[in-house]
């Protein structure tokens, strides 16, 4: 496949706005759309180590992708005009759909248990995708021990993820390389 | 200086948030909710719910927490904080990170990480669903939900929409 990086810093903000413009239920199938498939930047087999590389890095695994694609062809000032490019619209969207939500909530309370209702679901996707990432891991006896303890300390227990995170960071690294994960 | 409390914290938390919004999700309800009362645990759920249902990257409900709490500038500031650090490092450590691909270490620090992720997603929907007192009818819409989006490939939005229709008539 042929690949044609973006030439100027205009069109790598008007792709990454693209990108922002139409992310309805998830942003990663469009970044892909537009990376790949549309304006061919890169290739699928490089799409997906930067997503793999992003993913492992802190930091919205997106926009951390927007400063690692924008560094590789523009330096700092691609890092910034593609990350601004993905933010803005959707940015403004959100305030404007939440504004707009307090506004009728006050005095609505059917919409306000509509609301909660997909939160509740929201919830939902997410156990449904901590499930489906668990499965992978279920084999190994260490694996279903750290997640069951680090469930009880973060989401039942409700300590700090300060305390949390490094303690099982360093436990399950450990464990890692003990060949136990 | 709430502003700023905010923004501090939100620096501290880009820097811990392992595979992006979802696993900080737990510690930022416990934080703004829990400890300093910014917001309520119901209207946590709703600006989630927002932040989930709007186009765009999820942590934009950081946002949504900002603007709450310190109107424009607080959005604005939220979103900044929660990114910048988390992009410096990316922009430093990106490519050093690939050179290691191959060592020993780097395999099992990314093997560490996917059981501690899986638990704090765990963690964060367990929270959401839980605003409070355990609800039944919370918990019913998020098992549904969960059951749905495993047992099929459609959207997502699907499964929020009919949260939202299940929410209306059990809720109200």
């Amino acid at each position: 496949m042929q690949v044609s990086p973006p030439r100027s810093l205009g069109e790598l903000f008007l792709g990454f706005l693209s990108i922002g413009a139409r992310s309805f239920g998830g942003v990663m199938p469009w970044a892909h759309r537009v990376m790949v498939e549309e304006r061919r930047w890169m290739t699928e087999a490089d799409f997906a180590e930067t997503i793999g590389l992003c993913q492992f890095l802190p930091g919205p695994n997106i926009g951390n992708a927007s400063i690692v694609v924008g560094k590789r062809w523009f330096g700092v000032r691609g890092s910034l005009v593609a990350f601004l490019g993905l933010f803005a619209l959707p940015f403004v969207w959100v305030l404007a759909l939440f504004a707009l939500y307090a506004d009728f909530a006050a005095t609505n309370p059917v919409l306000r248990a509509v609301v909660t209702g997909v939160g509740a679901a929201g919830a939902g996707l997410f156990i449904g995708t901590a499930i489906k990432l668990g499965r992978v891991l279920a084999r190994r006896p260490a694996a279903l021990a750290l997640i069951a303890a680090c469930f009880v300390a973060a989401g039942v227990a409700r300590m700090s993820l300060f305390i949390v995170l490094p303690i099982a960071l360093v436990l399950a690294y450990a464990c890692a390389r003990k060949g136990l994960l | 200086m709430i502003l700023l409390e905010l923004t501090l914290y939100f620096m501290l938390l880009s820097l811990i948030s392992v595979a992006g919004m979802p696993s900080i999700l737990p510690e930022l309800q416990r934080y703004v909710v829990d400890v300093k009362g910014w917001i309520s645990p119901e209207e946590f759920i709703q600006i989630f719910a927002v932040g989930q249902a709007a186009p765009g990257p999820n942590i934009l409900i950081t946002s949504l927490i900002g603007w709450k709490v310190a109107g424009l500038g607080g959005a604005l500031a939220a979103l900044a904080a929660m990114c910048g650090p988390a992009a410096v490092l990316a922009w430093w450590v990106a490519e050093a990170w690939e050179r290691f691909k191959d060592k020993p270490w780097r395999i099992a620090a990314q093997r560490a990480m996917s059981p501690v992720v899986v638990a704090l997603i765990l963690s964060g929907g367990f929270i959401l669903a839980t605003p409070g007192a355990p609800d039944w009818r919370l918990w019913l819409i998020a098992a549904a939900s969960a059951t749905g989006m495993l047992a099929t490939k459609v959207s997502p939005l699907w499964f929020l929409a009919a949260g939202g229709a299940i929410g209306g008539f059990l809720l109200s």
